[in-house]
């Protein structure tokens, strides 16, 4: 599943490109996840009204 | 709107200076049009102003004048809706004047050396002077520091009466996104002789700004239209337009990378580029929503009375919805996923998905924007369509439609027969643009053209007609 | 009060900052990865090409060296695979003067707006053929049809002839215009595009340089 390295220059980036969908992934998650913990805070400012 | 600015019902020098910056850019648009059908006979007739006028002139003069328009029009709306949003007035409407002529008499000097003197020697005072020959960013090196001087002007504006007014959701996003958007033009400003990275910083330019910033720019007019043409709830705009701006720049930015799939940057663009670009449409579906919903809900607590206070206005602010999701998101997701855009790239797709991403995406609510400054000029309380604004509507909707179908089948034709039967050589070229049903689609797309154009005319007429004959029937 | 607007969803606070947050994250994320392809896009050196280092951008002195785009079994597309030494205009050029020769091609390209008609790297206009690799374009090379109607033995002769007098060899009904490029421009022109051939494309165009021929014959290089 994990592909051998094939792209000219060795990078963090290019790392990650080698899984199935992997580098768009992490990127798509690590915007979104932190999207929970503001969800959680908000809920309790709210909540707290 | 030849009298707009003479009227009484303006008092506000903002807006006055807002009609100035329209008057400019419809004729900006009239300059576009003609520049495209030149170049639109080219394709079919090869001869027509060979070695006169060639086709990068027109083509150069094309896309300079359509970006050029949009800026003035959008500009010109900021103007217009700065003294409403912060109920404060604009704070330097003098240097505010002063920028705009200057801007004008640049932008004519840029466009009479683009026509008389076209092209020059292969030397650094050419991209000082003459053209920069960077599709889009053509504009010779004085004329972009200039550009930057009048900016900075406008943004001054814009951000020091913001400064002093009053926050609100619309002019937050406004001031923080006119900041990105004038802050990206530095980024085309310098030579290299790298050609892959002279084209890494100028999609910097391109990109974000008609697939990110200009894209949150019309978010905000849209908010800010809505309150003022159906009096939608302002609390329910703004939340909207959080999400929006939330939606656009999260796929939009790092949508970038679809630019990058094969001008020498590295494979990992590939994934980046297709799946944040593919996610570029949802943002745009949620615009459409959310304007027909709005309608939908302010005509059902009005009941019987129309809540439609500018009739034109509406309808190209639906326009909009429906072209921006139709032209920017359905064409542009078309073409992509790189295992489609190896074939695709720079070809009549390309082409296909310019037009009708321009003008679904800008020029549709910017032209309503016109339609509500000319209502605030004379003073009317409710603005009808007149026959003008329908036909006007129809025919450049349909004209531009039709257009970017025909390309699109000359795309089809291209891509199917230079790029994955011929290998994109010379030969390969010629012999698809050669192809009898590619040339049909050509010749269609002229005649979409002339509608276009027809459409432009009665379009002029309707906005220097349509202020005055509302006064008359509303008195 | 207690139940109404209790929703996370239909808050402007929540809307608020996850658009900045999104949007300033996004930001950064696009800078460290412009700092990534900056590093790999930058030219190479006149060393890398001597010892063989593969770049997706090399240096000028590529024009030096005999280009061809193959396909790469493990890259799964055609790369540029830059070959032996081969004279370019007669003569080898230091990396001094293929330096300036480039930095002139580059800037005539620009200002004879060749991006307004043709695309480089599929980016520019539709009116005239993609420049990316036409250095290998058959039509060029020795026994192609350009450098017969030009009388030149050479394909960087054959093609600074043409762009000096374009429309003197006219191969089909749309024409390319004279733009008054000189002899000298025209060596810049030519070494600019030898240079852009031996760019890393990521394998665009794909199968370039299938002959007109085998299509008009019918074939489909399928079997």
């Amino acid at each position: 599943m994990i592909e051998p390295f094939t792209d000219v220059v060795p990078s963090f980036f290019g790392m990650l490109n080698q899984g199935p969908l992997t580098l768009t992934i992490f990127l798509h998650t690590i915007i979104i996840l932190p999207m929970f913990w503001i969800y959680k805070q908000e809920k309790a400012k709210l909540q707290d009204k | 709107m030849l009298t707009s600015i003479k009227t009484n019902s303006l008092t506000n020098e903002g807006q006055k200076l807002g009609m100035m910056y329209f008057r400019v850019a419809i004729v900006l648009f009239g300059a576009q049009l003609l520049m495209g059908l030149i170049a639109a006979i080219q394709f079919i007739v090869p001869g027509f102003l060979f070695e006169v006028f060639d086709f990068s002139v027109a083509r150069m003069v094309h896309i300079n004048a359509l970006v050029v328009w949009m800026l003035y029009a959008m500009i010109g709306s900021v103007y217009l809706m700065l003294t409403d949003e912060t109920e404060h007035n604009i704070v330097a409407i003098g240097l505010g004047k002063l920028a705009f002529w200057v801007l004008t008499a640049a932008v004519a000097i840029v466009v009479l050396v683009y026509i008389f003197i076209q092209v020059g020697s292969g030397s650094e005072s050419t991209i000082w002077f003459i053209n920069e020959g960077r599709e889009y960013l053509e504009a010779p090196r004085w004329a972009d520091i200039g550009i930057v001087v009048v900016v900075l002007i406008f943004y001054w504006n814009v951000f020091a009466t913001y400064m002093k007014g009053k926050k609100t959701g619309i002019m937050t996003v406004m001031v923080a996104n006119l900041m990105a958007l004038a802050g990206l033009y530095l980024a085309g400003m310098f030579f290299t002789d790298n050609i892959s990275m002279d084209q890494y910083w100028w999609w910097w330019v391109i990109h974000l700004w008609v697939e990110a910033t200009w894209e949150v720019f019309v978010g905000t007019l849209a908010a800010y239209a809505l309150i003022k043409i159906i009096d939608a709830k302002r609390e329910i705009v703004e939340m909207w337009l959080w999400i929006e701006v939330l939606m656009l720049f999260g796929s939009g930015i790092l949508g970038l990378g679809h630019h990058y799939f094969w001008i020498g940057t590295p494979e990992y663009w590939w994934e980046i580029g297709a799946l944040f670009s593919a996610l570029e449409p949802v943002p745009l579906i949620a615009m459409f929503v959310h304007v027909l919903y709005d309608w939908g809900k302010e005509q059902g607590i009005n009941g019987t009375k129309p809540a439609i206070k500018n009739g034109p206005a509406m309808a190209w602010l639906v326009t909009n919805a429906f072209g921006n999701f139709l032209g920017a998101g359905i064409w542009g997701f078309f073409h992509t996923l790189p295992q489609v855009n190896i074939y695709t790239h720079g070809s009549q797709f390309t082409a296909a998905h310019g037009h009708l991403a321009f003008f679904g995406a800008y020029a549709t609510i910017l032209i309503g924007m016109m339609y509500y400054g000319i209502q605030r000029s004379y003073g009317v309380e409710r603005m009808k369509a007149t026959f003008k604004s329908k036909m006007a509507i129809f025919l450049i909707t349909f004209g531009v439609l039709g257009m970017a179908v025909a390309l699109t089948i000359a795309g089809y034709e291209q891509v199917l027969v230079e790029r994955a039967e011929l290998g994109a050589t010379w030969n390969a070229f010629f012999t698809a643009q050669n192809l009898p049903w590619y040339i049909q689609a050509q010749i269609w797309r002229t005649i979409m053209g002339v509608v276009t154009f027809v459409g432009f005319i009665y379009l002029v007429w309707d906005l220097v007609t349509i202020g005055k004959e509302a006064q008359k029937e509303e008195a | 009060m207690a139940n109404e607007n209790l929703s996370v969803w239909t808050s402007i606070p929540f809307w608020r900052r996850s658009a900045a947050w999104v949007t300033g994250f996004a930001s950064i994320l696009l800078i460290w990865l412009t700092f990534d392809t900056m590093r790999q896009i930058s030219m190479g050196t006149d060393n890398d090409l001597k010892n063989g280092v593969t770049k997706r951008v090399p240096a000028p002195t590529v024009i030096n060296y005999h280009i061809d785009y193959k396909m790469s079994q493990k890259r799964g597309h055609e790369v540029p695979v830059i070959g032996k030494k081969e004279p370019f205009f007669g003569k080898e050029w230091s990396p001094k003067e293929a330096k300036e020769l480039l930095h002139l091609g580059k800037l005539t390209s620009q200002a004879k707006n060749c991006m307004n008609c043709h695309t480089l790297l599929g980016n520019g206009a539709y009116y005239a053929p993609d420049l990316t690799k036409a250095w290998l374009d058959p039509a060029w090379q020795k026994g192609g049809a350009m450098q017969a109607m030009t009388g030149k033995n050479t394909t960087e002769e054959a093609m600074a002839e043409f762009l000096q007098h374009p429309s003197k060899y006219p191969t089909h009904a749309r024409m390319m215009p004279n733009l008054g490029i000189t002899e000298k421009e025209a060596k810049g022109l030519v070494a600019f595009l030898k240079h852009m051939s031996s760019i890393d494309t990521n394998g665009f165009p794909r199968n370039f340089s299938k002959t007109v021929d085998q299509f008009k014959a019918g074939g489909t290089n399928a079997h």
